[in-house]
């Protein structure tokens, strides 16, 4: 069932076997889970079913440096679904070697292997309506699909795996009536967790605070609790309960908040392919079951390993639309339709600067000259992705001319001088804001350079074509719109030492028994990938690992109860 | 010495399945009924008789000599019921019953939304087809020698509901991923095992009186089911249909293309199969019925076994797959 806080009496006392706070991506996959159990859960949502002004407020924050981190209220919402409710909808798995311990990645190494998620990947992608767990072409499709590059066949970089797209799916509107029909799920919104309450001894969580922006107050007591909230928030809700941990809890060795990690990404260079249009594809294809598949070139395991390179991913992606010397309509139709695009998608849109009156005369040229094409376009947006349930996932521009440019996602190096910390603002609550400072290295600047240098190479060796970019500007341009929104990784990293880690491979925090965090904040490094895919399967495994600590009979867990059933 | 054995409603899908099993039994020889002459014809050596099943008197003239009746009859919800009453009253009345295996359905549930054994009473409002199920199995509780079959979606070759029908609109790409709307459970049961459980319906003595549920044990979700089926056909990419386009189609176009097959039915028949699917509320309803069927008794009293989804798939789509998706006969509709 679900019910607001706003309609509980003030100071109510409510209980559960399990308290899951924040009813976005983790958070409700694992209530999924405990639907229809005989375990009681309560599943606390900051928000309400829409975004409202005030609690997304509670967000706000400062950042170091504003070129390089994205006010910390964008790209992450306090409402029922959590940041589903804007996602990309990128899927995809962690490989094997990020989980590895790498001597020329600093700090790296998880507690666990990939072969431990692997269970609960296939549910998590199901989740996301991305189909099947096939990650490669030959997996994913039983007929022949189109090369990147018809012929080239790198050393470095493999072209045979995949991304999959969900649809993208909100979380709340996909899943919101199983959780109304879950008696055992009570889904609160409006529920605040403003402190998280340990026992006097510090070694176990006693109740959490909850409040609501009405004024009112109440607590939750339960066996475990779980901190579902991003990576931002679950620093800074740790760091906030000091009240028996002067610290903060978890940070006896001052690690929440540092290793702060987002993706490297950004868009680079001019590429010219010496190959028939026809053989190039850098879109997508449909899988069997309707599923958006696009293969990248990735960076080979044993390459990232010879050359110390962190991990990496490039697509072929269209010049820079920000630029009208491309002459192409359509991209200059959606440079001048920023204004109706979102904040975190139109980031990219944008240019660097601020554009001349020549430039944006140059885009209305060239929409006038691609009106044809700029129209067509259109109607693609219009019925692709506005109209349908299961959206384009990105803007695909063929070039006729065979232009491109290099669109790149690499992990970045955890580094403990990269954190979130405390401010001494506070907000609406009482809480105090997070200021962000998140930093990147000279190892991040590394795999960036080499690895697109690599790719450079290849191509001019199997005569691809030519690739021109400027090898000194590489980190200008990885940094062009900051850090890559969204994706915020490693505040509360996993570990097997509490010395250097905050929670076990179980997600617990070391020292609390029953406190755990299901969240892209327990990731110790950052792969290429898109965290959503890995953070939901880590919360399935969490609910199978809470499961099993309840130990009680379980009916089968699919079925929702319903009370109308019992009346036999 | 053969038995001889009386199934009401023989042309239908299960009826006709259900004639061949006897057939091929060994112990039973079949004795088809039927309304329609026309459909009675046929090559081989199987006993017909041509009948209006609610009619008592025809009924007692049909049963005499014989030792079991399998009702299979389809129809309205005066036949249905009808039907039923005049099968039992005429069994009750003779010197030595016949066992009789009844088709109810798991219609008897109604809006259930959970696991739901033999013993569940029904939730909600029945429809028409489940509240005239539903008195028939009132009227069978006083004749222990009924069994009576729930089945869930029986599907396989020549099924024109859940076969032909879902096969057509997985074609037009007016069904695939259904998203929210497809969150229900689909209790698929395939048509051999629904011929298999009425052979040993009628020959275990512990079924005597009893209800059983038949479907796949654990069945799939209607996502499921509409993906993998698509996917057997080859009606792929399977489309995502969004709640709002199925919620339009059953409220605004399913009236009208109802209507329309009504008539065109009554003229030209042919047109009428051309015209297309209609996809009535009901479905939208059952699409996300979260209903599971439990069937531990059908397995320990009649020992069933369920044939693979897989295995189930493969066949149908191998039926359906060679004809035109518009030109089978897939429009007599009325559920099982």
């Amino acid at each position: 069932m679900i019910i607001d806080s706003y309609e509980l009496p003030d100071g109510d006392a409510l209980q559960a076997d399990v308290c899951i706070i924040g009813a976005g991506a983790a958070g409700i996959a694992m209530a999924l889970e405990f639907a229809g159990t005989g375990i009681e859960v309560l599943l606390l949502e900051a928000g309400g079913r829409g975004e409202e002004s005030d609690t997304q407020a509670l967000y706000a924050g400062s950042v170091a440096e504003a070129r390089l981190h994205s006010p910390p209220d964008r790209y992450r919402q306090r409402r029922f679904g959590g940041t589903t409710t804007i996602w990309g909808g990128r899927c995809m798995p962690f490989d094997a070697i990020d989980f590895e311990s790498r001597d020329y990645v600093p700090h790296s190494g998880w507690p666990l292997a990939r072969e431990a998620l692997l269970p609960y990947y296939a549910r998590a992608n199901r989740l996301c309506e991305a189909g099947e767990f096939s990650y490669t072409a030959d997996e994913a499709f039983h007929r022949p699909t189109r090369p990147i590059i018809e012929g080239f066949a790198s050393a470095h970089f493999t072209a045979d795996t995949l991304e999959r797209f969900s649809c993208p799916t909100d979380f709340a509107a996909r899943y919101g009536h199983k959780l109304e029909a879950a008696a055992n799920v009570r889904t609160v919104l409006h529920a605040n967790v403003t402190g998280v309450r340990l026992n006097a001894a510090g070694r176990s969580v006693d109740h959490l605070t909850v409040r609501n922006l009405r004024g009112k107050s109440f607590t939750v007591r339960a066996a475990h609790y779980v901190l579902a909230t991003g990576g931002l928030e679950a620093a800074r809700l740790l760091l906030a309960s000091r009240d028996v941990q002067q610290q903060g809890i978890g940070n006896q060795h001052d690690l929440v908040g540092r290793y702060y990690m987002c993706h490297l990404a950004g868009t680079i260079g001019a590429i010219k392919i010496e190959r028939p249009a026809s053989s190039v594809w850098h879109g997508y294809e449909i899988s069997d079951e309707g599923i958006y598949c696009r293969r990248r070139f990735a960076l080979r395991e044993a390459t990232q390993r010879s050359f110390k390179l962190g991990n990496f991913v490039a697509r072929l992606h269209h010049p820079r639309i920000s630029d009208p010397s491309h002459r192409n309509g359509v991209l200059s139709l959606l440079f001048l339709a920023q204004l109706f695009i979102p904040y975190e998608y139109r980031m990219r849109l944008a240019g660097a600067g601020s554009t001349r009156l020549t430039e944006w005369l140059q885009h209305l040229r060239n929409v006038a000259l691609g009106s044809t094409d700029a129209a067509g376009f259109a109607w693609h947006l219009l019925r692709d992705r506005k109209l349908a349930e299961r959206k384009f996932p990105t803007i695909i521009i063929h070039s006729k001319a065979n232009l491109y440019s290099l669109d790149f996602h690499a992990e970045q190096q955890p580094n403990p001088l990269s954190r979130v910390s405390l401010s001494a603002e506070t907000d609406a609550l009482g809480m105090p804001r997070i200021h962000i400072d998140w930093r990147y290295t000279r190892g991040d600047v590394d795999t960036v350079s080499r690895s697109v240098a690599l790719l450079a190479d290849d191509f001019r060796q199997q005569r691809i074509g030519t690739f021109d970019y400027d090898p000194a500007g590489v980190e200008s341009e990885m940094t062009r719109y900051g850090a890559f929104g969204g994706h915020h990784i490693g505040t509360a990293r996993m570990g097997r030492e509490p010395r250097s880690s905050v929670v076990n491979a179980d997600c617990r925090i070391h020292e609390v028994g029953n406190l755990f965090i299901a969240s892209s904040a327990t990731f110790p490094t950052s792969s290429q990938a898109n965290p959503t895919l890995t953070l939901i399967a880590f919360a399935l495994r969490l609910s199978a690992h809470l499961k099993s600590l309840l130990q009680r009979p379980l009916p089968q867990p699919a079925v929702r109860s319903d009370a109308l059933c019992e009346q036999t | 010495m053969t038995s001889r054995v009386l199934v009401l409603g023989a042309t239908g899908f299960i009826g006709k399945r259900v004639l061949g099993a006897l057939g091929a039994s060994g112990w039973a020889s079949p004795v088809a009924a039927s309304r329609r002459r026309a459909n009675l014809a046929g090559a081989d050596q199987t006993e017909r008789v041509q009948l209006d099943a609610t009619d008592a008197g025809q009924l007692r003239r049909a049963m005499e000599g014989v030792t079991a009746v399998v009702n299979c009859v389809l129809g309205n919800s005066r036949t249905i019921i009808e039907g039923a009453r005049a099968l039992f009253s005429v069994a009750g009345g003779m010197p030595r019953p016949p066992r009789i295996v009844h088709f109810s359905s798991m219609a008897v549930y109604g809006d259930a939304a959970c696991e739901v054994d033999e013993s569940a009473a029904p939730v909600g409002r029945l429809s028409a087809y489940g509240a005239a199920k539903f008195e028939t199995e009132r009227l069978a509780a006083a004749n222990p020698s009924i069994v009576t079959l729930r089945p869930g979606i029986v599907y396989g070759p020549g099924g024109a509901q859940w076969s032909g029908r879902i096969a057509q609109l997985l074609y037009a790409h007016r069904l695939g991923d259904l998203g929210r709307g497809g969150d229900g459970y689909c209790n698929l049961v395939y048509i051999d095992d629904v011929a298999e459980a009425v052979l040993r319906a009628l020959q275990s003595p512990e079924a005597e009186g009893k209800a059983f549920n038949l479907s796949l044990p654990d069945p799939p979700t209607w996502n499921e089911y509409l993906s993998r089926y698509a996917a057997a056909l080859g009606a792929v990419p399977v489309s995502r249909i969004a709640h709002r386009r199925l919620r339009l189609e059953s409220t605004l176009l399913a009236p009208p293309q109802k209507i329309a097959e009504i008539i065109a039915g009554k003229f030209s028949p042919p047109l009428a199969r051309r015209l297309p699917q209609a996809i009535p509320p009901s479905l939208v309803r059952l699409f996300q019925q979260e209903i599971k069927l439990k069937v531990g008794l059908a397995e320990q009293v009649l020992g069933l076994r369920w044939t693979g989804l897989d295995q189930g798939l493969t066949e149908t789509a191998a039926w359906y797959r060679p004809k035109d998706s518009n030109s089978a006969a897939m429009n007599s509709f009325a559920p099982h």
